[in-house]
């Protein structure tokens, strides 16, 4: 048992040492979230009590600045699922290690898994200091929130959209570059999923559209929780859209996988670039 | 009875191009390019064995496909008795591929850093693996410098590591793709000693494959000379080579092997059988 933690803990140990060798990119991440988080508050203070505004966002307690830091923070597990399996695969096929790692007795799917744990790790940071930021410095209030569906929202959220990164990280494998599944996903989730500006501003036929985005449940779950306090009986639905999205997607991306793998190893392009 | 820890059987390998838009009358067109042909091998255990031939003989094909990082288009293999293609896992539990590529290590990680990571992916737990690291880095001379980053190394001491983190698991069988490339002399006779005096003497197979020729006449216990993608000799260097040095025998096969590519060549006694080859140069 213990050897199977193994293998995941060494990534992250390799993916933690090489991060902090570049002391100050990794200051600089925490910094750009600082600036974010203090344009974002001047984007609020310039909409302010507009009577528009609160009624976009009356559900979830009316503060632009709240709905857009919960937005800005959690849209990153976004970005990292759909993008950290795809990448990591990349940069050991640039770096050179691929091979080296193939040839040890660890299934590639256990490498490509274990490689984007960092990802997911240093993006749990990122979204604390946004949290931790607003909560701090700009009058964010989590005083009621319900921890627990949140919890569950955020965990359902990583597998969604790492089912989607998968099959991202699938054309990396046999295209090397251009993958059209992370590219139309990104774009389209941020535009119509909630993350700026509530969905209820969009017209009637991309609200409809928005609901085939998971990032659409993921941010509602998580507002209404975090800023509202609701419980499981109220974000029942999302969470359940989340688990369906999942149970579908998963499979699918196994299977691509599998047959990406197969493919580059028939071909002999495993470890290109 | 010979212990056989290597077998192949007519192991191909065909790679499926497509023309592409080189050709836009006709691009979903495809050529077959056969880097490796019906290879027919065994080697016993404690053997060193030297995969000779030029550039674009196949011997990397062939190497890669042994360390299953790709999958034979025809023909089997078995690796300790193990199937190549069905139980890789197994296979890769008794194989270690050194290879003279320094990019196979993370740069900005000290060299103790990186045995310690693929100690994991060979699955050795926590304690095991410091005691491992520690006597492959003594076997390798580089105890003194594990905690220097692996970017400020030399190439030689580059090298050494490839030969620790090969090491690490305690293989049966050492694949080395041109250990020596890179490396001076006197480093280059020290990994042939090593080879020697500390692989094959514990029973270890040894796999080179080079085109240093005077590096397989020296410490090769059997050679196979490749070209084309064919085996085109294997035998022990002096039954090959009877009194001509290595260097004479393999510049005449290869230029008979360009100038009569599907002539049958009997070596030192062992028959092998010549095919006809494609993409020969006239």
């Amino acid at each position: 048992m213990i050897l199977n933690f193994r293998k995941p803990m060494a990534f992250l140990k390799k993916d933690f040492l090489m991060e902090i060798s570049y002391k100050f990119s990794f200051v600089l991440q925490f910094a750009s979230i600082f600036f974010s988080v203090v344009m974002f508050y001047f984007v609020a203070k310039l909409l302010g009590d507009a009577p528009s505004v609160q009624s976009s966002l009356s559900e979830y307690g009316g503060d632009y600045f709240s709905f857009v830091l919960i937005g800005i923070a959690f849209s990153n597990f976004l970005s990292v699922g759909l993008g950290s399996f795809a990448t990591s695969i990349r940069s050991e096929q640039m770096i050179g290690t691929l091979e080296a790692m193939l040839v040890t007795p660890t299934r590639l799917s256990n490498i490509v898994l274990s490689s984007s744990q960092w990802s997911f790790a240093f993006t749990s940071l990122r979204v604390g200091v946004y949290l931790l930021i607003g909560g701090l410095f700009f009058g964010v209030s989590f005083a009621g929130a319900a921890v627990l569906p949140a919890l569950l929202a955020l965990v359902l959220t990583v597998v969604a959209f790492s089912s989607l990164g998968i099959i991202s990280a699938s054309f990396i494998m046999v295209y090397k570059r251009g993958d059209p599944i992370a590219f139309v996903l990104a774009t389209s989730s941020t535009l119509l999923g909630g993350v700026y500006y509530p969905i209820s501003v969009l017209p009637g036929w991309l609200q409809s559209l928005s609901y085939l985005f998971p990032i659409t449940y993921s941010l509602r779950a998580i507002r209404l929780s975090l800023l509202q306090g609701a419980g499981f009986d109220e974000v029942g639905s999302d969470l359940l859209a989340l688990l369906a999205f999942s149970c579908i997607t998963i499979p699918i991306s196994l299977f691509c996988f599998r047959l990406a793998v197969r493919r580059a190893k028939r071909d002999g392009s495993l470890a290109h670039y | 009875m010979a212990d056989l820890v290597l077998e192949t059987h007519n192991l191909t390998k065909e790679f499926i191009r497509r023309k592409g838009f080189s050709s836009p009358r006709r691009p979903l067109d495809k050529t077959v390019f056969t880097a490796v042909k019906g290879i027919s091998l065994s080697i016993e255990r404690g053997e060193i064995f030297g995969l000779l031939g030029p550039n674009g003989a196949g011997k990397t094909t062939l190497t890669k496909m042994l360390c299953t990082l790709l999958l034979p288009s025809a023909g089997n293999a078995s690796i300790c008795g193990f199937d190549l293609a069905r139980q890789q896992g197994k296979v890769k539990s008794r194989i270690a591929l050194i290879s003279s590529e320094e990019r196979s290590f993370y740069w900005r990680l000290s060299g103790r850093q990186n045995l310690d990571f693929f100690a994991a992916l060979h699955g050795l737990s926590k304690k095991t693996a410091r005691q491992r690291i520690d006597k492959v880095l003594e076997i390798v001379e580089m105890s003194d410098a594990a905690d220097r980053r692996f970017q400020e190394y030399s190439t030689g001491m580059k090298q050494r590591m490839g030969l620790a983190r090969g090491l690490l698991a305690d293989p049966e069988i050492f694949f080395m793709d041109e250990p020596t490339k890179g490396l001076d002399p006197i480093a280059a006779w020290h990994l042939h000693e090593f080879i020697r005096n500390r692989l094959a003497a514990a029973g270890k197979t040894v796999v080179i494959a080079t085109h240093h020729l005077a590096e397989a006449e020296q410490i090769c216990d059997r050679v196979g000379v490749m070209y084309a993608g064919e085996m085109r000799a294997s035998g022990a260097v002096k039954e090959l080579t009877g009194d001509a040095s290595l260097t004479d025998f393999f510049r005449d096969l290869v230029e008979q092997s360009m100038v009569e590519p599907s002539k049958s060549w009997d070596v030192g006694g062992m028959p092998v059988e010549g095919m006809p080859v494609e993409g020969m140069p006239e």
